[in-house]
């Protein structure tokens, strides 16, 4: 958790391919967050998440096949490492206990 | 590939290729394809290609950039020091090219560093106020003949009526200037003073060397500028001593000194020479009516606590603004109220009228002089640079075929000559910041008397100084670095370089460095000229013979005349309530169509013959009393600018009296030629307003001055006396105006100097390299005239080009600068151009014969043996 930290949008974007499997490529994962977070995102956004996760090590890659729609150039597969699914896992405890601490507080605000 | 129709555009593809990391790049093109034809589907394709472009930008993220450095991660010091020592190797080589070049530079630096300290000096103006933010002058705008004027009076119950009104006001201070006699034992002068609230030491940051400044708030104090206390004092510290202020022939009161201010800062608008309590003016002056609205103090001032609430305190004036248009009568009606702030009150103060604070607007004017100065000289010493820098690389090519052989790209020559240039900048800047401080700098404050308060320890002025360094080495190694790196190794090591003589280049710099020099040389002389030419130009009037002195009442007019009209020299005397160059009024002239604001002076029959005035046409007013009452006399301007045909019997209204023009006197200067003729009326003057006595003398003008002097001394030993020799009148004037000459001379001698020195640099590179040549054509007989026409023939084409354009771009340039800075200037003629033009010449053909004289004593032995 300490070393290799993981931002907002990156770890949407890692969720993202874990969750795509084989078809995380680029614009694939650019659709479904789209649709997901119903907003735009550019193309450069997602392009430096994936690279700076691959950097520290949530994400490998290797070339899938090339289409005509894609000018003739081949996909990059993005695939996420088993590191990358411990930090997405402690996170999610991290958040799940913080959410325990605090309904009771929050309800009683809207009480009064 | 048939369905591939529609392409997205190619410049962003380009784009993406030029920044982003190779390994990307099929990746990122692929995607942005796709995506591209999605929404071809889905847009329309205008839509389409201008997100493809959009996006590309945005791929501009750190992460996806290229690497720009690269591998080059070595260590440099090595490299970098070897430059070093080369450099300072090549400087003592050539001795004479390293001084021509850092001399240069270094004058140029000089020469940057006086603007620094120049502008530092203004922009410091007024800054030292701790409350420069918050204090704002009290001004008001009227409209006087048409167009919206701005004056720094104030009407006298605004200030009271303020304080009480705003409760965002933090202090008001009332200022009201009067003119007295001061008496302290034996010393008496005419002094002015300044009645002021005690809030005034607390708004304005005037440090007191000694006592109290809130002692202000009694009435019996004084306060003195270091300057008073001096000239009354001596260096004593003053305080508690008495000192008597005489307010007029009656009322006179003993003031005892509570306070000394330190010395003022040089740069400021606002100071004073003695400070009493405002309420001083109930006793020294009954009549003063602190509550009409009609009546006005030299000054308010007011402090608030926020900037901000000025809009809301200028939006609630209109109350005031009715008080004062219902009082006053509608010539003097007035628009509006407005604040200046004090921070910036000395560039605007030359606007606003009848403002007490003292305008910097000439040395704006003056700081872009001296910018465009600066740049015409390190112009000129980057030219000299670059000439000898190319001319000399004809000896280094060996140096640099060798390093290239080595494995040196051309980005690292290049580097090597920009640093060797960076090290010879340095030192031209080490010696020009000297060079400004201890001669420049102190030249320019002598010949202007006036101190800049300049000192090294600013921490801008370094930041000044490393931009003009990074500039200069630039500017100058720039050209020569590139030019000198681009031969190929092959053909230097070969010897096939030919290269320095047929430059064009070289010609083009040392012609510009030509017209720039004749530039400078026409600004010497034409101000020069124009100074002489100033200080013949006629008043308008007969100043020489005439001289004027200032009396308090009517009585003492009638006393001082009845004796000096018993000196033999005196042809005539005049009594009058203003005089010219000394004191006016202004009056708004009622016709039938508009109103016109003019100057007024009051004035008796003789005035006219006294002063030795023209009158064109009409008559001058009757010497009898009560005569003439509502006659006036205008003057040539003002006839001008109403386009009357027939002056006489024109007429006119001022407030409720009917005027009729009686005649039209010649234009004259009321001023100094610094400032513009104003259209100008005389009244005939009331007995009981005389002020001034003028005297026209036929000869002996000193004598008669001093007689003069001494019966006013007789008459009325109390009461210095005030008045001088008309010709006097302008001050310091012709001092300033002199001052113009000296300074461009100054400047003109550099520029020249550099402009010779770089012609001397790049002819004796030129005969060095043909030293072998000129020796085979002396054995061979060749006589002086075919030598010096040798080696003059590339110069003499270039020289006339550089005159013929320079001579009728320096005399349009001195037209231009002229009618800028003078508001009469002398008639501008060719005399100035050609004179700078055959001075230049000369010094030209000096430089040049110095050359031929050197290679004609050359022993054609001693050429053959070079190398």
């Amino acid at each position: 958790m300490k070393k290799t930290k993981l931002g907002e949008f990156e770890e949407l974007v890692l969720l993202t391919v874990a969750a795509l499997q084989h078809d995380a490529y680029g614009v694939e994962i650019k659709r479904e967050l789209e649709e997901r977070l119903k907003d735009k995102l550019s193309v450069g956004s997602i392009q430096s998440a994936l690279k700076r996760m691959e950097e520290k090590g949530f994400l490998t890659s290797a070339f899938g096949d090339a289409t005509q729609k894609r000018g003739g150039k081949r996909k990059r597969i993005y695939s996420t490492t088993s590191h990358a699914h411990k930090v997405l896992a402690e996170m999610k405890e991290i958040r799940a206990a913080l959410y325990g601490s605090m309904p009771k507080l929050a309800f009683d605000l809207k009480l009064i | 590939m048939t369905h591939h129709v529609i392409d997205p555009p190619k410049w962003p593809l380009r784009f993406l290729r030029f920044f982003v990391k190779k390994e990307y790049l099929e990746e990122i093109e692929g995607d942005m394809e796709e995506i591209f034809q999605d929404n071809v589907e889905r847009f329309s394709f205008r839509k389409a290609r201008r997100i493809y472009a959009w996006e590309m930008l945005k791929l501009l993220r750190p992460v996806l950039i290229k690497n720009s450095s690269g591998i080059q991660q070595i260590n440099q010091y090595a490299m970098f020091s070897n430059y070093f020592k080369i450099s300072l190797r090549g400087l003592l080589k050539n001795p004479l090219n390293s001084f021509i070049n850092i001399f240069g530079l270094s004058a140029a630096i000089g020469i940057c560093v006086l603007l620094y300290a120049f502008a530092q000096y203004t922009f410091r103006t007024d800054q030292f106020h701790k409350n420069k933010d918050v204090v704002y002058l009290a001004t008001f705008l009227a409209n006087r003949d048409g167009s919206e004027k701005q004056f720094g009076i104030t009407p006298r119950p605004l200030g009271e009526m303020l304080k009480e009104d705003f409760s965002q006001l933090r202090k008001v201070c009332r200022v009201q200037d009067r003119s007295v006699i001061v008496k302290q034992e034996d010393n008496v002068f005419h002094e002015s003073i300044r009645y002021v609230d005690p809030s005034f030491l607390e708004m304005f940051t005037f440090q007191l060397k000694w006592g109290t400044s809130g002692s202000l708030s009694d009435v019996n104090s004084i306060i003195l500028s270091q300057e008073m206390s001096t000239k009354y004092f001596g260096e004593e510290n003053p305080i508690g001593q008495s000192i008597l202020l005489k307010f007029d022939k009656e009322r006179s009161k003993d003031f005892k000194v509570t306070g000394v201010a330190q010395k003022f800062p040089e740069a400021r608008s606002i100071d004073f020479n003695f400070l009493i309590h405002f309420d001083n003016l109930r006793t020294s002056e009954p009549s003063y009516d602190f509550q009409d609205w009609k009546e006005f103090v030299s000054a308010t001032f007011i402090q608030v606590a926020n900037p901000a609430d000025i809009a809301a305190i200028t939006a609630r004036m209109i109350k005031y603004k009715n008080f004062q248009n219902q009082a006053v009568e509608k010539d003097w009606a007035i628009s509006s109220f407005a604040f200046e702030p004090l921070a910036t009150l000395h560039q605007h103060s030359g606007t606003i009228r009848d403002n007490i604070s003292t305008s910097s607007d000439s040395n704006y004017k003056s700081i872009i002089f001296l910018a465009v100065i600066s740049l015409f000289m390190l112009a000129l010493a980057c030219f000299n640079y670059i000439n000898i820098a190319i001319v000399s690389a004809a000896k280094r090519l060996k140096e640099i075929g060798v390093r290239k052989s080595i494995g040196a790209s051309r980005k690292t020559v290049i580097v090597q000559f920009l640093s060797e240039n960076m090290v010879i900048t340095f030192f031209a800047l080490a010696i020009g910041v000297l060079l400004g401080r201890f001669v420049i700098v102190p030249w320019f404050e002598q010949i202007n008397y006036f101190s800049t308060d300049f000192t090294l320890n600013d921490q801008t002025l370094w930041v000044y100084l490393l931009a003009i360094l990074l500039f200069t080495a630039i500017a100058s190694g720039i050209y020569p670095s590139f030019y000198i790196s681009h031969f190929q190794v092959v053909n230097i090591l070969k010897g096939s370089v030919q290269f320095g003589k047929k430059n064009p280049i070289t010609k083009i710099f040392l012609t510009f460095q030509l017209i720039l020099a004749c530039i400078l040389m026409t600004s010497a002389v034409m101000f020069t000229q124009n100074s002489a030419y100033l200080e013949k130009r006629p008043w308008g009037y007969n100043q020489a013979e005439s001289m004027y002195a200032e009396v308090p009442d009517q009585l003492a007019y009638e006393q001082l005349s009845a004796v000096m009209a018993q000196y033999p020299s005196i042809i005539s005397i005049s009594g009058s309530a203003h005089h010219i160059a000394k004191s006016k009024t202004t009056a708004v002239l009622h016709l039938p169509e508009h109103e016109f604001e003019v100057d007024q002076l009051s004035v008796d029959a003789n005035y006219f013959k006294t002063l030795g005035l023209e009158i064109l046409e009409g008559r001058a007013f009757n010497d009898h009393e009560g005569s003439d009452k509502q006659a006036v006399i205008v003057n040539e301007l003002l006839v001008k600018n109403l386009a009357w045909q027939q002056p006489i019997g024109q007429q006119f209204r001022i407030g409720s009296i009917q005027y009729e023009v009686i005649g039209v006197v010649k234009d004259f200067h009321s001023s100094s030629f610094f400032s513009p003729m104003n259209p100008l009326i005389f009244l005939a003057a009331n007995k009981k307003d005389y002020r001034y006595l003028s005297l026209k003398v036929a000869k002996d003008e000193m004598e008669t001055h001093k007689a003069l002097q001494a019966q006013w001394a007789k008459l009325y030993p109390e009461i210095p006396f005030q008045g001088s020799l008309q010709e006097d009148v302008w001050g310091n004037y012709f001092d300033q105006i002199n001052t113009h000459g000296k300074f461009w001379r100054g400047i003109a001698l550099i520029a020249v100097l550099l402009a010779s020195l770089g012609l001397y640099g790049l002819m004796t590179l030129n005969v060095a390299g043909r030293v072998r040549e000129f020796s085979i054509r002396k054995v061979l007989g060749a006589d002086t005239m075919s030598i010096a026409r040798i080696i003059t023939m590339q110069y003499w084409s270039l020289f006339t080009a550089a005159l013929l354009i320079g001579a009728p771009v320096s005399f349009v340039f001195l037209k231009f600068i002229l009618g800028y800075a003078y508001e009469y200037h002398m008639p501008i003629n060719y005399s100035g151009t050609v004179i700078a033009v055959s001075l230049l010449v000369i010094v030209l053909v000096a430089t040049v014969s110095m050359q031929i004289r050197k290679l004609l004593r050359l022993n054609p032995v001693d050429g053959l043996k070079v190398e």
